[in-house]
């Protein structure tokens, strides 16, 4: 099961050139989301309002500096998560962001270079997109039960739906039955098809709902983070004090026990 | 000044939440981002404003007398026991301000519980936990006598 | 409280019950569990107590300190200091007895951590006048929060206690307390065999100078919601001075402090034109209050009268002069950082209207009357002295205990206490810690009892305001405006409109009298009615539903006791246009009042003042 293409097994009732087509249709549903997005919210325009700001008040910054902050933003900010200071937000959310992109490169690469069974696909790419999936569930619940700010300091029930949602459960929900489908699939049971058309309406609910989700906060966030570096490269520092110049020596007591 | 939250800066980790004295900050339905609910219960106290690991909340005074431009922030860092101010004028002045906020480990006050226990005579007498010896006075604790009291005008 | 969760009701048992987490609240919890190592000690706050209470954003300055250790200042001196100040109305015996204690607290913060300023070459804490020393307090409550967190048993967050409980088995008698958890929801009987009210005083009982957002920037903390007096006055505890409202004079729109300015800066005040005013109204005041304008340091009421008459003479703004004292970069120091670590909202202020008090001399204002125990004022409730020495009017038995049995008070919850402030509410709450314990270990095994079918009714009543509004939203499309139903805010609004109009507020110049007082409890009456259809939306307006609640029956409170007391005794604070004059011959005393639920009636009286004899 988890070394066989699930798609190319689809392929029998859904013609490869059909997923796709479908594939390139979410990926232009994003970058239009996007696109619109910030058109709409005119938030390129505040960006960049706010980078000016920052330069006019601030020393300059070098070239040679930029690119190195650039590199520690991607690095760090963006490929290790590393904007969490809380461990367990920075695991969830690792899990999900790594096990999105396993899961969908894998679906790219298997849906375009082996969407048939007369290509074999390498083992490693179905693996992929088991683990990716799973690894996005794993992530994305344990963030949904115990972890998300309305339930844990607002005491929220985690069955209380709202708007920021839409991005985590369309995700969620697109892992999980993609989980299911390929799971009775493998077992030819009767709700396979059932499984799968969930799969693709949580699929496309993602993608499609760009402008009014969370989504496209995974653009703006490491340009966020680029800029913070920015201004405490130029000394500005969003008008934030200097750290003080004296030792580390008191410790810190984590005292957040759950306040309610 | 009531507190406002930065887009940008505020990843929806709930320390605000915990923290507020008024009960108004509160996590946004459609960022889950925190929000200050009721500016007009929010007393400056910057409570939020200190608790936020990634500096996301900053303060705006109050509309009815606060003109715009202005800007205080803070850095408080628990381990090295500093509080840190940077106030920005209207006018472009600055004034920097830093102090000590502790002088002990946090952490490290100990439980009455861990202190020798008092006597019986101790529960009756009228003095308070660890009195007379952190009074650091001689001659015990200060009392009056009943006939000091008198009713009347003085 | 969300889909699929039906609201569940706990249970927590105790043997000392803290109510309100605050200094007073810090302290009591502390100490209880010095003198009870097996007691369980819980502590219920509405809000975190890490940073809960009117001490939320530091504070600059402790104000009550005695120095007995190199001979500063004797625990009568203090007495005789807050009696001046009080115009000759305080409790003497609470008073001593706080003054003699507090040094104790103030070592022990000391010795937790909290940063005392020093003198160098002296090794003394700085004195910022005398009473007061300096203090690094950014840090101050986390820093007694910590203590108290591993003296408790456990410490509850969140939850807003809005009823006491009494013993089903033995009457006038408290047995816990319930209340509601502002986060799940869940309704909560704590059951316990003495219970300490340390909960806040009363802020936003008058309308305040400003009334959009910066409502917010009242002098006592807007969470203060009056439960330090509700929570008693409903089950019959008599309250004393509810009429000793406290107006403050501070810095213009942020209410920052003065006492810094003064005390240590050596800053004055002047008026518009540039002269000293306060001595011109001297004669103006002893008309008033007679010898008592000889007093010093002159009476903080007498100090505002002055200042008011100032201002309608016409010639205000009445500022404080900085801009000598401010070119020490020294006191420059001092003086913003005074704000910093107590009241950055002056900072904020400052800085929006470019104001440097290097070249500008900053405006000064009047506030709005507050409620509160522990500042140059003292309501609350009426409690028992220290026994080794309190008069026999004024003890019956456990030092701090109200005239319900084991019911106890600290902090601004006590009457009659004035001028301890943070660590004096802090060390009072030590003391009727002490006491409590000392009344359980003498009631053994006899303990209380909760009546189910009293907080079965409540748990009805305590979440009504939901209910109110959950049935009649759907009667409107949308909007704030409903026929049947108001909204927390809304009967705020009107609370304070009242008080403001009819009991002496900002806008009739601190002036009543009796007619307006009596159209005024008329007012207060049909919002009593109102409180009927209060709708809450969700908890967090549930929370404030209830606090307006609290502060209704205090405002009820406040304006029988000033009714009562025909006389001037505070001008500058309010005044009795109908007995403008103060009256040693009739009213040298403390007023009590008893309110009983059943009927709704409150019964009031005079009590003697016991004097120190000089």
């Amino acid at each position: 099961m988890f070394t066989s293409n699930p798609f190319a097994e689809l392929s029998a009732s859904i013609a490869p050139s059909v997923m796709q087509t479908y594939i390139v249709v979410m990926i232009i549903l994003v970058a239009l989301g996007t696109i619109y997005d910030v058109l709409h919210k005119k938030s390129a325009q505040y960006f960049r309002a706010n980078m000016q700001k920052s330069k006019a008040e601030g020393s300059k910054v070098g070239g040679g500096e930029k690119i190195s902050i650039a590199i520690k933003t991607a690095v760090v900010d963006v490929a290790a998560s590393g904007e969490f200071c809380n461990t367990k937000r920075r695991i969830a959310h690792l899990l999900g962001m790594y096990g999105f992109v396993f899961f969908a490169l894998a679906t790219v690469v298997m849906v375009f270079c082996y969407p048939t069974s007369d290509v074999a696909t390498p083992a490693i790419w179905p693996q992929l997109w088991w683990l990716g999936a799973a690894m996005v569930c794993v992530g994305g619940y344990w963030f949904w039960f115990f972890i998300r700010a309305d339930v844990s300091a607002e005491g929220g029930s985690p069955f209380r739906l709202m708007k920021a949602d839409l991005f985590v459960l369309s995700l969620l929900g697109s892992a999980t039955f993609a989980l299911v489908w390929g799971y009775l699939q493998a077992k030819g049971h009767d709700w396979t098809t059932i499984a799968f058309w969930l799969h693709i309406i949580f699929t496309t609910i993602l993608f499609g709902s760009v402008p009014w989700s969370k989504f496209a906060h995974m653009f703006f966030k490491p340009a966020a983070a680029f800029e913070k570096r920015l201004s405490v490269a130029n000394g500005t520092r969003s008008n934030l004090p200097a750290p003080a110049d004296q030792p580390e020596q008191f410790g810190s007591v984590d005292h957040r026990p759950r306040n309610y | 000044m009531p507190t406002f939250v930065y887009m940008t800066r505020c990843d929806g980790c709930g320390h605000c939440v915990d923290i507020c004295p008024s009960d108004i900050m509160h996590i946004d339905k459609t960022y889950r981002r925190a929000v200050n609910i009721e500016p007009n219960m929010c007393w400056e106290c910057y409570s939020c404003v200190k608790a936020c690991p990634q500096n996301a909340i900053d303060a705006r005074g109050y509309a009815d007398f606060a003109p715009l431009g202005h800007s205080v922030r803070v850095l408080r860092e628990e381990e090295k026991g500093t509080i840190s101010w940077k106030i920005k004028f209207r006018n472009g002045h600055e004034k920097n301000f830093e102090s000590p906020i502790r002088t002990t480990k946090w952490g490290t006050i100990p439980s009455p519980a861990d202190l020798p226990p008092p006597s019986e005579e101790d529960f009756k007498s009228q003095e308070l936990a660890h009195e007379p010896d952190v009074l650091n006075i001689d001659g015990g604790l200060p009392a009056l006598t009943r006939d000091q009291l008198k009713k009347g005008v003085v | 409280m969300g889909l699929f969760s039906r609201r569940k009701t706990k249970f927590v048992d105790s043997d000392v019950l803290v109510i309100g987490g605050g200094m007073a609240g810090c302290g009591a919890t502390y100490e209880a569990r010095h003198w009870g190592r097996d007691l369980n000690i819980v502590c219920v706050e509405k809000a975190n107590i890490e940073r809960s209470g009117a001490v939320a954003q530091g504070l600059y300055a402790i104000n009550c300190y005695m120095g007995m250790q190199w001979d500063e200042n004797q625990p009568e001196d203090h007495v005789r200091y807050a009696r001046n100040d009080l115009m000759g109305l305080v409790r003497e015996d609470l008073g001593y007895d706080i003054a003699r204690h507090v040094d104790s607290s103030v070592h022990k913060f000391e010795e937790w951590g909290l940063p005392m300023m020093k003198d160098p070459e002296t090794g003394r804490y700085v004195r910022e006048g005398k009473w007061q020393i300096m203090i690094h307090g950014e840090s101050y409550k986390p820093i007694v929060a910590e203590a108290a967190r591993k003296a408790a048993t456990k410490v509850y967050n969140r939850i807003m206690v809005t009823h006491l409980l009494m013993d089903k088995k033995k009457e006038n008698r408290v047995a816990g307390a319930v209340g509601f958890n502002v986060r799940t929801g869940d309704f909560y009987v704590f059951r316990a065999k003495a219970v300490i009210v340390a909960a806040g005083g009363a802020s936003h009982i008058y309308k305040p100078r400003a009334v959009g957002e910066g409502m917010g920037r009242t002098w006592y903390a807007p969470w203060s919601s009056a439960s330090a007096y509700a929570l008693p006055i409903q089950v019959g505890a008599k309250m004393t001075q509810m009429e000793n409202r406290i107006v403050l004079t501070r810095f213009k729109d942020g209410y920052g402090p003065v006492g810094a300015y003064f005390l240590h800066l050596k800053t004055y005040t002047e008026n518009a034109f540039g002269e000293e005013y306060e001595s011109t109204w001297y004669e103006n005041t002893k008309e008033l209050v007679g010898d008592y304008v000889d007093r010093h340091p002159v009476p903080t009421c007498l100090r505002n009268h002055a200042f008011l008459e100032e201002l309608k003479a016409g010639r205000g703004p009445i500022r404080m002069v900085t801009k000598e004292a401010f070119q020490d970069p020294h006191k420059e120091t001092v003086g913003w950082e005074n704000f910093l670590g107590m009241t950055i909202g002056q900072a904020v202020v400052w800085a929006s209207q470019n104001i440097d008090p290097k070249f500008t001399n900053p405006e000064l204002t009047t506030s709005e009357p507050y409620v509160m125990g522990s500042h140059a004022t003292c309501s609350g409730a009426w409690a028992s002295g220290p026994e080794d020495y309190a008069p026999d009017e004024y003890q019956w038995g456990y030092n701090r205990m109200m005239t319900v049995d084991g019911l106890f008070g600290a902090g601004d919850t006590i009457g009659g206490t004035a001028h301890k402030f943070s660590s004096g509410s802090y060390t009072e709450g030590r003391i009727a810690a002490k006491a409590a314990v000392n009344y359980i270990k003498d009631m053994g095994k006899e303990a209380p009892e909760v009546s189910e079918d009293e907080y079965q009714q409540l748990k009805k009543t305590v979440f009504k305001p939901m209910e109110n509004y959950e049935v009649g939203r759907n009667e409107i499309v949308a909007g704030t405006v409903s026929p049947s139903y108001l909204l927390p805010i809304q009967g705020l609004q009107r609370l304070e409109k009242i008080m403001d109009e009819y009991v002496g507020g900002i806008s009739a110049h601190y002036m009543t009298n009796e007619h307006l007082l009596t159209r005024g409890l008329e007012l207060l009456e049909m919002l009593r009615e109102d409180m009927e259809h209060i709708g809450a939306e969700d908890l967090h307006q549930l929370q404030r539903a209830w606090e307006l609640n609290h502060r209704l029956l205090a405002s009820e409170s406040v304006t029988h006791h000033t009714m009562f007391r025909k006389e001037t005794r505070w001008p500058g604070y309010y005044y009795r246009g109908d007995h403008m004059k103060l009256d040693d011959n009739d009213w040298h005393c403390f007023t009590l009042s008893q309110y009983h639920q059943q009927s709704g009636e409150w019964e009031l009286e005079k009590a003697p003042v016991y004097h120190i004899v000089d």
